[in-house]
This record gives structure tokens, sequence and C-alpha cells, in this order.
């Protein structure tokens, strides 16, 4: 009798300890290498109940952006950025700004230790002030104007681009304010519409770096970069890299900040660059463009859903 | 024998059972969901009304000077206010005045329970602190950190520079510390195309070395997820120092000397230290050393400024903001705390 119940007592005991383990787990018992047995958590999701803040949404911020030590003009703007996220940690968006360019402190110094142009022209034509005399004197340096008006511009740049999202998290300020953030990394297609406006009366060379046949005589070249067109207006197409973070106020709206990287082949001085005495494509490199941007991102739709 | 047989089974029994019960808490979920045998606990017994000779669970004084034939408190006699003391020498209303009983009633009512409307209060939820356990405490810790950084915000030089600090925590979120540079200087893009294409020359002052006193204060703690997976804890710390440095003017033309300047610098920044280990973080942060510099003098020729006296003497003073990205492995000493709960 009492070895019959000591066995039913043990089947039960046994019965409930399995029991018990396939309700830890969801999932079958898995066995690790070293032979331990372990429940599911190793494998189950850090975070459960999350808000879902960006799967599934529109993103639509309006920013401000500024270029980060720039060497001869600063390009501050404002724009847009419209994203859709795709998943958690995946999205795809587009980023448009128009700017204005404000002359770095190089610049600001160095253009009134510059002659102006009118008295550039005048010491040129030597002491008795009459250009094509053996007196003539070329001076090197740029006039104020020769070299301002060759700087470049950038009234639009953005990028297309995929952004992945792989850190999430909460923070707690002054453990009064608790909000989500996210850290993103994008890459994608840079484009920038670059402007240069060199009048014709500075920029007058019509062959720079080249001779050309007047008649039967052959015109060499000046080996006078200051007065060549500047050569870098127009689309330009590269790389587009950057990394931010989402800082969420509530469900639908997010402080954006980010540091963007434009890159693409650019001549900002549109002065002779590899000192061929010519400005010339040859001039161009690429060119890394660092911009710091802040922004104010909306989700559409506004109502947020969370995991399970 | 067999009687006391009966008795070792029975205890064998309970003993297989409480087994069964230890190894098994879902079992015991299952038996509070009501699908198990075992019945729920009993609920506290209300406290009996007061009568005479009656315990109600305080403390009752009987009125030793009371007549014999006083009679108990009657049913409709209201209790003290604080339910655990019953005046027993407290005159009696007489046999059936119901209006006295009422107006009493009325009265004690009235002093329990307040007029005014009723408001939903969440006092009981914010006396309920729900403390996750911080995987890291710096109270009375040192933070040994190597440190590398670099210039942000000249388009000139560019400084690297290596070096490190030693923080004190007097509290989580509170630390003083120093720390120290060494700097090499770079010179980028600008400082060519501006004498080959300008021909200007530029001005340009390079730092050697610099070192702070720091205070530390860490207003924001929280944690992320990479990938979903893996839960990493990060906080953001702001500094505010005051320390020394010095400047080296870079000669335009190198038949002159140049100097050097003794700067004051206060500086300001902000961090984010990621933790790793118990004894490992990684921070990454900006400071702006703040300072008045010496450049040299735009006018340097023979008999004028000529010594590297004279042009000190009469070098031109400006603000600069030296805004510098560091990053730095961060060694913990004691490597290991202990955990103290906070609220």
């Amino acid at each position: 009798m009492m070895k019959k119940f000591s066995i039913v007592a043990a089947l039960t005991l046994g019965a409930l300890t399995v029991s018990t383990a396939q309700e830890a787990s969801a999932d079958p018992t898995p066995v690790a290498s070293t032979g331990r047995r372990l429940n599911g958590l190793p494998k189950d999701k850090a975070v459960r109940h999350r808000r879902l803040l960006v799967r599934g949404r529109f993103e639509l911020a309006p920013l401000f952006e500024s270029t980060i030590n720039a060497d001869f003009r600063h390009i501050i703007g404002g724009g847009a950025k419209l994203e859709y996220h795709i998943g958690d940690m995946l999205s795809i968006g587009v980023i448009g700004v128009g700017s204005t360019s404000v002359n770095t402190g190089v610049v600001k110094k160095i253009i009134p230790t510059l002659m102006t142009n009118d008295d550039k022209i005048k010491a040129e034509k030597g002491p008795d002030g009459i250009a094509g005399n053996s007196d003539d004197v070329y001076i090197r340096e740029p006039s104020r104007e020769e070299f301002e008006d060759h700087l470049n511009k950038m009234p639009f740049h953005g990028a297309a681009y995929v952004s992945l999202t792989p850190w999430y998290g909460k923070l707690a300020a002054f453990s009064q304010a608790y909000v989500a953030f996210d850290f993103y990394f994008q890459a994608g297609v840079a484009f920038a519409q670059v402007t240069s406006t060199c009048p014709s009366n500075i920029c007058s060379d019509t062959h720079p770096g080249t001779s050309v046949m007047s008649g039967t005589d052959t015109i060499p070249p000046d080996n006078n970069p200051n007065n060549d067109p500047p050569l870098n207006s127009g689309t330009k197409i590269g790389l587009y890299l950057g990394g931010g973070i989402h800082v969420f106020l509530n469900d639908f709206i997010a402080l954006d900040l980010t540091v963007r990287d434009y890159a693409f082949e650019d001549n900002p001085s549109g002065a002779d660059y590899n000192a061929n005495l010519a400005v010339t494509d040859s001039d161009n490199r690429f060119l890394h463009h660092l911009f710091f941007g802040a922004g104010v991102s909306i989700m559409f739709p506004t109502t947020v859903k969370r995991t399970p | 024998m067999k009687p006391l047989r009966m008795r070792s089974l029975h205890r064998s029994a309970l003993v297989v059972a409480a087994l069964a019960l230890a190894a098994s808490p879902a079992f015991a979920d299952k038996g509070k969901k009501g699908g198990g045998s075992k019945a729920p606990a009993p609920a506290p017994a209300p406290a009996p009304a007061p009568s005479g000779g009656g315990d109600a669970g305080g403390e009752i004084e009987m009125d030793s000077s009371a007549p014999a034939d006083s009679k108990p408190a009657a049913s409709g006699t209201a209790p003290a206010a604080d339910g655990s003391e019953i005046d027993m020498g407290e005159p009696e209303p007489g046999p059936g005045d119901l209006n006295a009983d009422i107006a009493k009633s009325d009265a004690a009512n009235a002093a329990a329970i307040k007029a005014g409307p009723v408001t939903k209060t969440k006092l009981s939820w914010q006396d309920i602190v729900v403390v996750v356990r911080k995987p890291f405490l710096k109270a009375h810790r040192t933070e040994l950190m190597p440190m590398f950084g670099t210039t942000m915000n000249d388009n000139m030089v560019r400084h690297y520079a290596v070096g490190g600090s030693i923080s004190y925590f007097l509290t989580d979120v509170l630390a003083i510390g120093v720390e120290g540079f060494y700097y090499r200087p770079s010179f980028r893009e600008p400082f060519d195309l501006v004498a080959r294409q300008a021909r200007r020359l530029p001005t340009v002052n390079t730092y050697n070395w610099s070192g702070a006193l720091d205070f530390h204060y860490v207003p924001v703690y929280g944690k992320f997820a990479i990938l979903d997976r893996k839960l990493v804890t990060w906080e953001v710390q702001f500094t505010a120092g005051i320390g020394a440095g010095q400047s080296e003017v870079e000669p335009r033309d190198k038949k002159y000397p140049g100097f050097t300047n003794l700067l004051i610098e206060p500086n300001l920044g902000a961090s984010m230290r990621f933790f790793l280990a118990k004894w490992l973080t990684v921070n990454i942060g900006v400071r702006d050393y703040v300072f008045l510099d010496k450049f040299e003098p735009v006018n340097r020729a023979p008999g004028m400024n000529e010594t590297a006296a004279e042009a000190k003497d009469n070098a031109d003073t400006k603000l600069i903001n030296n805004v510098m990205f560091q990053i730095g492995l961060s060694f913990w000493v004691p490597t290991g705390f202990e955990y103290t709960t906070f609220r």
C-alpha cells in the first residue's frame, strides 16, 4: 500500500515539475550547449508592450540646418524631411533644404586686406597708367571681387536615403521627465545645387589654361586664375551619410537632431586648387559638407500601437 | 503498531505534497484562480459591535465607579471616535429617545465625514515607487579615463589631443575631477588654400597642453535596446570647470620667433556615458574651452615687433571658443560596488 502510494506521489511530483517547466517557457525547453536546461528568456524580446513610435508611420519634419566648420561660406537654411518607417528599424526618406550663404570668419578677414577691382586694374597698368605697355605689372593676388565672386553658394541641397534605427530606449531627465528616444543612421544619395555669381567683367577669361587661335595668331593662356570662370555651378550628385536622435515629446511629436554629411565633388573657393594657374574641372575634389540639423518630427497617424 | 504506521504514512504524504507545491509555482497559481481545491485565505473577521463585556479588539475601560444597576452600552450608542476606547461613564440618553439618538448619530457622522465634493487623488499611486535596480552605481567610486579629443570648430588648424581625467563621485550624480591634455596640431586645407589662392598668410596659434579642475553633474539617465535584444544603460553628464593651458604662436615668417601664452580656460561641456561592465564605461562628449588668446601682430618687420617679447606686448587678443569632441574609456575603482536601493 505504502509502495503504491510512494509511486503515485513520485509520478505526481515528476508530472508537476515538467508542467511547471513547460509553463515557464512558451518554447519547448531548450538545452544549452553546456547541457543546462534553460527557459526561453534569453531568446525573448528585450522590451515588451513597447510603444511602436515609428513603425508604419510617416514622419514629416520641418527642420533647420547649418554647416559645421565650413571653410569659406556657412550654408544656413530651412527645409523638411519626409520619411516612411517600414518597420521598427528600417525607413526610407527624402530631405530637401533651401539655404542662404554667409561668409565665414576667414573670408571676412581676408576681404578687407585685398584691393578692390578698380584699384587692382589701375595698379596693373603700371606707373604710366596705360595698359599694354612694358611697365605693366602682373598682380598675382585676387581683388576683393575676384576672390568673393568665385566662392560658391548652395541654394538647395538634399538627399534620398535609407535609415536604420538600431537603438531605442527611454531616459529620465532630472528624475522628472521620462521620454523615449532612438538613435538612427542614414545612408543614401546626396544632391546639391551650387552656384557662383561671377560677372563677365570679373571672370573674363574665355580660354582658361588653354591656347586659342585668333586668325593666324595663337593666343596662349594668360596663366591668371583670378579672372577664370569658377566652374563650380551646377547640380552635384554624391554620397549622403547621417546620424541622429529622436527625442519623443509625446506619441507623435519628437525633437529631431541630426548630423548630416553631403559628400560630392566641389571646389568651394572657385579658385585654382591644383596650382596649374587655371581654374578647370580638375580643381574639383570630393569633399564632405557637414551639417547640423534640428527639427520637429510629426508622426502620422498620430495614434500609436504597442508590441505584444 | 498499525495506528503508528498510518501516522507515518500521513507524514510522508504531507512531505511529498509540500515538495510538489514547492516545485510548482504554476500549481499554486492555478489554485488561486479557483481551479484548486484549496480554500482561499479567510477574510479578516469584522470587528464586533461594542457591547458590555465584549472584546472589541481595542481596550475597553469599564468605569469601576458605575453603579451596579448601570446598563451596558446600548446598541444605538455611538462608539468613540477612534474606535479603540469607549467611555462607559458618558451619560446615556433615556431608553426609547429616538430623536436624541438620531441627533447624536448625525453629529458623529458629520464629524467623521467631511462635507464637499468627492475628488479622486493619485496620492496612493505616488506613494508606490517602482524602482528598477540601477545596473551601475558611481557613488564613492573613482573614474580613471584616458581620452582622445579633436577640434571641431577651427577651419585652419585641427588639434588632436590625448590625455586623461580622474574623477571622484561624491554621490551618484555629483563628481569632482581633474583632467589634462597634450595637443598636436594638423593644418587643414584652407590654411594652404588661403596662402596660395588669396596670397594671405593666416595668423594661427596652436595649443600645447591644458589642464582643468572639473565638476560633473549627471541629470539624465536612460537605457536603450540594441536591435531589440541587448539593453544598454547610459547617462548624460554636464561638466563645468576651470583650468589653464598654453598656446603657441605660429609665426607667419619663420625668421621671426614665436611666443607662448598662458591661458586661463574655463570650460563647459556635456557627455554621454555608456555602461559596459561594472568597472568599464565609454564616454563621448563635447567640451567648450573658452579663453583669451594672444595672436601674432599683423605688422611684424625689422625693427617692428621683431623679438618675441615685443610681439607679445603688441599682440592682438581675441576670445576663443575651442570646441573639442572627446571620447574615452573609463575604468572604475573599486571595480565593484554594493547595491543600495534608491528612492
